[in-house]
């Protein structure tokens, strides 16, 4: 079954002279228990099909489904409950609430949703996997551009959303991190059966990738997997 | 309420710039109103003391007791609602002390306004050259026994009692006999009183010369009276709206410095509501936190001030004042509340 669905979806910004189509019919899939990889130069609309993906921008035309929840029927609020629980964000700019420590990021996930988040024992295992166990009662002050980006991808996870949105996850991060994270998504999406996308610049993800598509001038197109 | 807690806990520098200005603006908005209290009393106290609600002056007295005559036929016949009372300005002198401007206040002893006020110390006046006197002639050196002059009078007056909250127009009261009075204002015939004052709310004189007002129409014709209190609610009126401005200015820098948080939070789906209670949570905790210090140092400040100084600490009126303060914080909060409901979240996603 798959967790959501895009069709014909076009966005058009402005109008008149200034009007630009950005998306142009976009037809993507993103099934439980896949990782999909979205590549494309800056400005090819990669970050507008997330937002509309994750029902932060209504399309111009065409629907979103969602776990076979239509956008277009859902009221703001419901959008906004819908991604508290079932999409989780990595942003590039991971942007931490400064002043909560890394403990309270997630105690504050607790705060507005408390049911249905990480155990204790999963969430150990996450931090543990990233490397951040030890930095629990540091602030995002305190800590290097890396270890930000691994504490905001487990914070993305901690809700223990069925969709995973990231947005060049592995910009701030070296080789071996980038393993790490890449690892730490696929198995999100074999083991714990989540339709995870990501969206990057970064080749060194397409070694973790079950799908790989193209964007060029709002165009989506499917990539044949070239491992090597 | 959890993230305004953590954020100060971090902030704390920030915080405390925070309150400590309204620290700042509560304790001189506190002391300012129990100065306008404290001088509004020294305007009242006598009066209020007396039990008085009517008051039947001389229709060409300007609604002033010291330019008011009453003759027998003015005065009418009197119940046991009513009392006669003379006023007028005297100079106190006595060796040893600086002169001493009062009013003297006659009255007799069989009627409800000497009945009404109550002695610190001494007893009434039994005989024309005897006064009861306030407090504030203590503080100037004065003791039961001690004798001064008044006016022109040759003769010395005794003090044989004290009492507490005489003062009229921020001047001490001086009781004695109505006849001293007619005496001190050389009234040999004619007028009795200066004015009749009534308990009864419902007494009209229907003397002709004459013309009943109200205990406040009366207060309020104080010379100076209104002029000092629209000038304290101006001043408070003026740090009320400040306060205002400083908060609102204070959480609109912090808020739009953690707008693309607040961002991120929308897209991952947390309510506005828990932003938005955020911070207004913020707002009247660091309000609250700075009305608690403010009230502290007010308490301070009356327990270490000179009697002198006419300060009167009215818990309910300070109470609404810091209720009015708090109520600033929270329109002040609401400006910065509505950037934090326009956040786009799709202004932090890419780059």
């Amino acid at each position: 079954m798959s967790s959501f669905a895009v069709k014909n979806v076009n966005q058009i910004f402005g109008t008149g002279t200034a009007k630009v189509h950005v998306l142009h019919d976009v037809n993507f899939e993103a099934e439980s228990g896949t990782l999909s990889l979205i590549m494309g130069p800056s400005g090819s609309g990669k970050t507008t099909l997330l937002t509309i993906v994750g029902g932060l921008l209504t399309p111009t035309s065409g629907t979103v489904t969602v776990n076979g929840v239509d956008y277009n029927h859902q009221s703001k609020r419901q959008r906004d409950a819908l991604r508290l629980d079932e999409i989780g964000f990595v942003l590039q700019q991971y942007h931490l609430l400064p002043y909560l420590t890394v403990a309270d990021q997630f105690t504050l996930v607790d705060k507005v949703k408390p049911k249905g988040n990480l155990s204790r024992a999963q969430l150990d295992e996450v931090l543990q996997a990233l490397g951040i166990q030890g930095l629990l009662h540091k602030y995002p002050g305190e800590l290097s551009s890396g270890q930000q980006q691994r504490v905001a991808i487990a914070r993305a996870l901690y809700p223990n959303p069925t969709i995973i949105l990231a947005d060049e996850p592995t910009a701030a991060l070296d080789s071996p991190r980038v393993k790490v994270v890449g690892e730490l998504f696929k198995n999100l999406a074999t083991e714990h059966n989540k339709a995870v996308v990501i969206v990057t610049h970064d080749s060194r993800l397409m070694a973790f990738a079950d799908q790989l598509y193209e964007i060029r001038d709002g165009v989506l197109s499917k990539q044949e997997l070239n491992r090597n | 309420m959890f993230l305004a807690l953590k954020e100060i806990k971090k902030e704390k520098f920030r915080s405390w710039l925070i309150i400590i200005m309204i620290v700042l603006i509560s304790y001189l908005i506190f002391i300012l109103t129990s100065l306008a209290i404290g001088l509004a009393r020294e305007n009242t106290d006598a009066i209020n003391s007396w039990g008085v609600e009517k008051i039947t002056l001389s229709s060409t007295a300007n609604v002033d007791m010291r330019q008011s005559f009453l003759t027998k036929k003015q005065a009418g016949t009197l119940t046991k609602n009513e009392a006669y009372l003379g006023e007028t300005p005297v100079v106190a002198e006595a060796k040893g002390h600086k002169q001493q401007s009062a009013f003297f206040v006659g009255l007799k002893a069989n009627q409800f306004i000497a009945k009404n006020i109550k002695l610190d110390s001494g007893h009434w006046v039994k005989h024309s050259h005897e006064v009861v006197a306030d407090d504030s002639f203590k503080l100037k050196g004065y003791q039961l026994g001690d004798k001064f002059k008044l006016a022109d009078d040759k003769t010395k007056f005794t003090i044989v009692g004290f009492t507490k909250n005489a003062k009229l127009n921020v001047t001490p009261v001086l009781y004695g006999q109505l006849g001293t009075w007619q005496a001190l204002r050389g009234i040999a015939m004619g007028p009795i009183t200066s004015v009749v004052a009534s308990k009864n709310s419902q007494h009209k004189a229907t003397q002709s010369g004459t013309k009943t007002y109200t205990r406040q129409q009366i207060i309020n014709k104080l010379p100076g009276y209104q002029a000092q209190i629209l000038t304290f609610v101006l001043m408070i009126s003026f740090l009320m709206i400040i306060s205002l401005i400083i908060i609102a200015v204070f959480l609109y820098i912090l808020t739009m410095q953690k707008l693309p948080n607040y961002a991120v939070l929308r897209a991952q789906g947390i309510p506005s509501r828990v932003l938005v209670s955020a911070t207004i949570s913020q707002s009247l905790i660091l309000v609250a936190s700075g009305l608690v210090i403010g009230t502290i140092l007010t308490v301070i400040t009356g327990s270490v001030i000179p009697a002198q100084v006419p300060m009167a600490f009215d818990i309910p009126m300070l109470a609404a004042v810091g209720l009015g303060i708090l109520i600033m914080a929270l329109v002040g909060s609401l400006i910065p509340v509505r950037t934090v409901l326009k956040v786009d979240p799709v202004s932090v996603i890419g780059g």
